[in-house]
């Protein structure tokens, strides 16, 4: 069951949050958002040799809360987006495969001329992508 | 894949999913399209500067998308974090997308290989990259004729107004958006034998660039 997911863009800016269940207080998922960016950081500036190659888009699980896992993912221009999930057993490819639509989308809405690049994105068709993608998360690795 | 799936055909255009790349635009389309954004910005503004300025900012805003687009296209790219790796990727992957040319590198002023444009019947060479003797920070891409350039001329009036200036905003939106500030301005440069001057795109960083890259070693 995805959470949230977060666009941050490459100066720690905000660049488009949603939540997808009305249980939880939506500040503790911003602020689960805020702490995950300091471990993104950290793996960025100090790569494990060992771990994922220099470079590699996809970062991995960076830290389980409490009831939460954060998985985070970076792009070429340092646009880092994270994902909150509560499942337990999420299989990697799984979450490769939805960053890989999720930067599909967010590269459609950026491609738009109209949209300024710093500031939240605000597409509504961008919001629906979004979602149609979280639900597929949801049903995919259920099955 | 052959075979796999039914070949959605997309009636309206903006229907495409933008990942299908290899797509290619007509020549006269984009030339027309060029002209009219340059005509329109010459009624906007007062003098040449701030006609280059405009420019090179819309191609500032091509170029940080571009660079998104790229990105997520390319399987398995690695972000570029030095300053070589940037400079080629400029050279190579950007400019294959975007002006359908590929590129040779050559280092202080010497060129290494030589690539030959698949279109033209005649040799040509294609572009180079070059470090600048003069400072450390200033490297240049340097081009027979840019695409945009190709069906401009310039009144003698305008003097040394290029519109390579929205060639220059693109490399600027890239640098920029990839994490390596920089000044990029586009020059002619007369060359002996040819009418046709050569256009050179000069790149220079800022000083944060050339720390980080002597901090990385």
């Amino acid at each position: 069951m995805i959470v949230c997911v977060a666009v941050v863009g490459h100066q720690n800016n905000p660049l488009y949050i949603q939540s997808f269940t009305e249980a939880d207080d939506a500040l503790k998922l911003h602020h689960i958002v805020h702490c995950s960016l300091d471990v993104v950081d950290e793996r960025v500036n100090n790569p494990r040799k060992s771990g994922p190659t220099l470079n590699d888009t996809f970062l991995g699980l960076l830290y389980p809360t409490e009831n939460y896992k954060v998985y985070g993912y970076l792009t070429n221009t340092k646009v880092k987006f994270i994902l909150v999930t509560t499942d337990l057993d999420v299989r990697d490819a799984d979450v490769r495969n939805f960053f890989r639509r999720f930067h599909s989308a967010y590269v459609d809405a950026v491609s738009n001329p109209f949209h300024v690049p710093g500031k939240k994105i605000t597409s509504r068709t961008f919001a629906e992508r979004v979602s149609t993608i979280v639900k597929s998360f949801g049903l995919s690795s259920a099955g | 894949m052959i075979g796999v799936g039914k070949i959605k055909q997309y009636t309206n255009v903006l229907d495409k999913p933008l990942s299908k790349g290899k797509q290619e635009v007509s020549l006269s389309a984009f030339a027309f399209l060029f002209s009219e954004m340059v005509q329109y910005n010459q009624t906007q503004v007062d003098n040449i500067a701030e006609l280059e300025r405009r420019l090179e900012d819309a191609g500032y805003a091509v170029g940080a998308r571009v660079l998104e687009l790229l990105c997520h296209r390319e399987k398995g790219n690695r972000r570029e974090t030095r300053l070589l790796g940037i400079l080629s990727f400029v050279h190579s992957t950007v400019w294959k997308v975007l002006f359908g040319k590929a590129l040779e590198i050559g280092c202080g002023g010497t060129l290494v290989r030589r690539v030959l444009m698949e279109e033209s019947d005649r040799c040509q060479v294609a572009d180079s990259l070059e470090k600048g003797t003069e400072h450390e920070d200033e490297y240049m891409i340097s081009e027979k004729e840019l695409l945009v350039n190709r069906f401009i001329s310039i009144p003698k009036d305008m003097g040394t107004f290029n519109c390579g200036a929205f060639v220059a905003g693109i490399v600027r939106g890239v640098l920029d958006s990839a994490g390596f500030p920089a000044v990029v301005t586009a020059h002619f440069v007369p060359v002996e034998g040819q009418l046709r001057p050569r256009t050179t795109i000069l790149i220079k960083f800022a000083e944060e660039v050339l720390r980080r890259e002597a901090r990385l070693g």
